[in-house]
């Protein structure tokens, strides 16, 4: 049976310096499948598509490109050229301005003009056309800034259709949608199947692609390790191919036994820092034992994030509630002094609030350890040295040296840097907002075991996550948060996907859990 | 490694810093071409040197501001202002209050001329840093302040300065014997600097590299400091000012590079956010990095007024402007978080070899000006293209 190819990738190869990011790739991509891409950060998936999409125009790589038959050349103007053939990408970090409406940021650079000028009728009328076809729920004159992410997610979709795409490239969809807004995307997508859209989906996270697409490609080291059917592959197949290793557990088995109580939160009240009128913690109380894994889980809007900083001093503004560390009511008003007390908080988003970018490992790690390393006003650079090189040892961080700036290294080595910077200040409480977001399947499993031999040497740590498996496989108790208030503190024993569910949706009430 | 190999893989990391040098070279090569040697002669070249200070004492400051993501737009004036006070103070109060102390007089003037700058930089930091407003607005205020303040305190006419022990400061040297002291003693320190660090990464085992590249970049420097001595001293000797200004530029690079202060100030430009919470008070640095500001403004003022011999109404006039040029050509980025004090320091010495050629060449000074606007924004662009093919 003739397969009807519409991307051929010949041969593909592309190189930076020092780096083959891609290695004589050949894939075939069939009209109007969802088909998978998948493989660890640096893998190479990312450049593929940026070469099909235009970033890195035509001459830049080797080997080439049969798009419906004929070699694709994207010269000047790359990423113009690949919209106008019908390819277009959304990309994981969103390419909106806020202070615009849908429809303005839908025709972004493509509006349509009459006599020089821009055509609002026909932008609003082509945008409604464009929403309404694919089914996505948004008010056209909505402004971008007022949406919620999974919103804002369907209008940066609708950006990519706009172009009547043929192949739509969808990377990491999802990292910040919550389950339903997932769901959702899901349906979108199979929709656009419909329609005869051809849809590349890079994700990692696995089940999505067991849900949605049809067949995958796994690259590994910039190679292709294999292209198959989707209902030929397990979750272990895709990892191993992936890894290119054996990995029998996701979650790192632990002999921790927590001990007392090193922390309580009682009733804890907090209103947003620049509205006093919003409540953004209502009630919030649990403790938290030495040497123990607590996980927060809730919806996308529960207040996890915003427990997590409050904690750490740096954001909500406490109205009501005690905070006891290690039998010290504390009351942090900001990181400088929570850090003082022994409380260290890796932050959700680690390129705007957990890293320099421009600077080098070195001064990342070693920025809130200074007093370690210095005497009077002088810092000891041989001694600085000495210990950032050490823990970039301990947590196996990948890099070419230590000097070079974070923002050349993968997610999940970033993301080792901002908690190894923690470490280094020994903290009584280690506060990890949803650390393995964004982190490749071989980078997470280094950090979940780091958090368990953490843990059994006596550090205690609270992670708050999205992934309900990562929460039943990591942790010893585990909070859930419902619309700011903390509703059910399980122990691991009794909690399952659907118990924490049903409280995190409100449906189920909690009851005293000690 | 080869020594070869290695110099270029230093030069490569290095690139921005000695395209600088290399830009600086160029250009006094051009003007000593053009004017047929007489740029390149010692009094020429010394009073290049001395001509640069006052700005210069404004430029580095002005790299740690900018690190931090602020800007300060009152230093002309405010140094300017500072001048103006320490005429004021030598030509009418000390008369009258301790006739006949000169010297006594002039040191009262110059720690009262620093004590106001240092003023300023606090009033400064204050509002940016703890009453929130932005650095630019405060700092643009301030230049209007001062600028009145000037008017005020002259009454609109120029107040003579100089004593003979103010006059020193700007317009003394070291003799010729001293100079080649401080040469020695600096050519020493340079060598027992690098075997010392040697000796320290070989104690924590950390890698060397080689003998030969070592001593290589040691005698560079040293021969550069001998051929300055050696140029200056065929006219009068190091310029003090200038020896003021190394010894200034020398701990604030030390403070920038080796410091919690120094670091937390880069940390902020780099990531506000990231460095919130990494455990920094950034009102506190700020702060301090404007009081700092304010002592180079204070020192600038001094330095201003025993260069001119007067405090005029236009004093200080556009001195921002070539302080932030000095800076930006130096490698300190506009948005904060990168820039060193000695780009700073090539930074104004660019300018100043610059404007001190076109005026050799009997340039009239509207041309000057184009000229140098031109060269700075040339010099951001290369630079900008260096980075993006790294």
């Amino acid at each position: 049976m003739k397969k009807d190819i519409i991307l051929d990738f010949q041969h593909v190869t592309k190189e930076f310096p020092g780096v083959v990011a891609l290695d004589d790739v050949t894939v075939q991509i069939e009209r109007g499948e969802i088909h998978g891409l998948c493989g660890e950060n640096g893998a190479g998936k990312s450049t593929l598509m940026k070469i099909l999409s235009g970033v890195h125009a035509y001459g830049t790589y080797k080997g080439s490109i049969l798009y419906d038959g004929e070699e694709l050349k994207l010269e000047s103007r790359a990423i113009r050229r690949a919209n106008e053939a019908g390819i277009a990408i959304v990309y994981q970090e969103l390419t909106l301005v806020s202070s615009m409406t849908v429809g303005e940021n839908i025709y972004l650079g493509k509006e349509p003009k009459e006599n020089g000028v821009i055509n609002w009728n026909k932008l609003y009328s082509d945008t409604q056309k464009v929403l309404m076809k694919y089914n996505l729920d948004v008010e056209p004159h909505a402004i971008v800034g007022n949406l919620g992410v999974g919103k804002q997610q369907m209008v940066e979709i609708a950006k990519a259709l706009a172009v009547d795409a043929n192949v739509l490239i969808l990377d990491e969809p999802t990292s910040a949608l919550t389950e339903a807004e997932t769901d959702q995307l899901m349906e979108i997508i199979r929709s656009l199947k419909a329609h005869g859209v051809t849809c590349i989906y890079i994700s990692h996270k696995l089940d999505e692609f067991f849900r949605i697409s049809d067949r995958m490609t796994i690259l590994r080291d910039g190679k292709v390790v294999n292209t198959l059917p989707t209902s030929e592959l397990t979750h272990e197949d895709l990892v191993k191919m992936m890894v290119g290793r054996e990995m029998s557990k996701r979650f790192p088995p632990s002999k921790r036994k927590p001990g007392e109580v090193i922390l309580e939160v009682e009733d804890l009240h907090a209103t947003d820092p620049h509205d006093s009128n919003r409540m953004v913690l209502d009630g919030v109380s649990f403790d938290l034992r030495r040497g123990e894994i607590l996980g927060i889980a809730g919806l996308m809007g529960s207040g996890r994030t915003e427990l997590a900083m409050t904690l750490f001093g740096e954001y909500g503004k406490i109205t009501e509630g005690r905070i006891t560390l290690d039998g010290e009511d504390i009351e942090p008003s900001a990181a400088s002094s929570a850090i003082l007390k022994g409380l260290s908080l890796v932050p959700e988003d680690r390129k705007e609030h957990g890293l320099i970018l421009i600077q080098s490992v070195r001064r990342n790690l070693s920025l809130p350890n200074l007093s370690q390393f210095s005497s009077f006003m002088r810092i000891n650079r041989l001694a600085e040295l000495q210990a950032t090189m050490e823990q970039a040892k301990n947590l196996d961080i990948r890099m070419p040296s230590l000097e070079v700036p974070v923002n050349t290294l993968s997610g999940g080595n970033q993301q080792k840097v901002v908690i190894s910077k923690w470490l280094m200040s020994k903290p009584k409480v280690l506060i990890m907002d949803d650390p393995c977001r964004g982190v490749d399947v071989g980078a997470k499993f280094e950090i979940y075991k780091l958090m368990t031999e953490l843990a059994e040497s006596g550090v205690s740590i609270i992670m708050t996550s999205s992934e309900l498996e990562e929460v039943l496989g990591m942790c010893d108790r585990v909070l859930v948060m419902f619309e700011g208030r903390s509703n059910g503190l399980l122990d691991i024993s009794e909690a399952s996907q659907e118990r924490i569910m049903a409280l995190a949706t409100g449906i189920a009430e909690s009851e005293p859990a000690k | 490694m080869k020594l070869p190999n290695e110099l270029a893989k230093q030069f490569r990391r290095n690139i921005q810093t000695y395209s600088i040098i290399i830009a600086l070279l160029v250009i006094w090569l051009l003007f000593g071409a053009l004017s047929e040697g007489a740029y390149l002669s010692a009094q020429n070249f010394s009073n290049l040197f001395r001509q640069m200070t006052v700005t210069s004492f404004l430029a580095i400051g002005m790299v740690l501001v900018i690190v931090t993501g602020n800007i300060d737009l009152s230093v002309g004036k405010a140094a300017g202002f500072i001048s103006v006070m320490v005429a004021h103070l030598q030509y009418r109060v000390w008369h009258e209050l301790i006739p006949g102390e000169a010297l006594l007089a002039a040191i009262l003037s110059i720690t009262i001329g620093i004590l106001l700058g240092i003023l300023w930089g606090i009033i400064e930091g204050y509002v940016i840093s703890y009453l929130g407003i932005p650095a630019f607005i405060v700092t643009l205020g301030g230049l209007f302040i001062m600028r009145g303040a000037i008017l005020i305190r002259t009454e609109g006419r120029t107040i003579p300065a100089n004593q003979p022990y103010l006059e020193t400061i700007a317009q003394g040297y070291l003799p010729t014997d001293v100079s080649w002291i401080i040469a020695g003693i600096v050519i020493v320190f340079l060598f027992f600097n690098m075997f010392r660090s040697r000796r320290k990464k070989r104690e924590y085992g950390f890698e060397l590299s080689s003998l030969a590249m070592d001593l290589s970049m040691t005698l560079f420097f040293s021969v550069l400091v001998g051929l300055y001595v050696n140029v200056v001293n065929k006219y009068q000797g190091i310029q003090l000012p200038v020896m003021l200004l190394l010894i200034a530029a020398a701990i604030l690079a030390y403070v920038s590079n080796n410091t919690r202060f120094g670091r937390y100030a880069y940390a902020i430009g780099g990531n506000r956010e990231a460095a919130r919470l990494s455990g920094i008070n950034i009102r506190k640095n700020v702060f301090q990095v404007f009081v700092l500001m304010g002592f180079l403004i204070g020192v600038g003022g001094v330095v201003l007024a025993s260069y001119v011999g007067y405090g005029t109404i236009a004093a200080g006039e556009g001195y921002e402007l070539d302080a932030i040029a000095a800076a930006i050509l130096g490698g300190t980025s506009p948005l904060g978080g990168e820039g060193t004090i000695i780009g700073a320091l090539f930074g104004a010495l660019i300018m100043s070899s610059l404007t001190n050629g076109l005026q050799i060449m009997n340039v009239a000074p509207g041309w000057t000006q184009l000229v140098k606007g031109f060269v700075l924004v040339l010099a951001v662009y290369a630079d900008a293209r260096l980075k993006r093919n790294r």
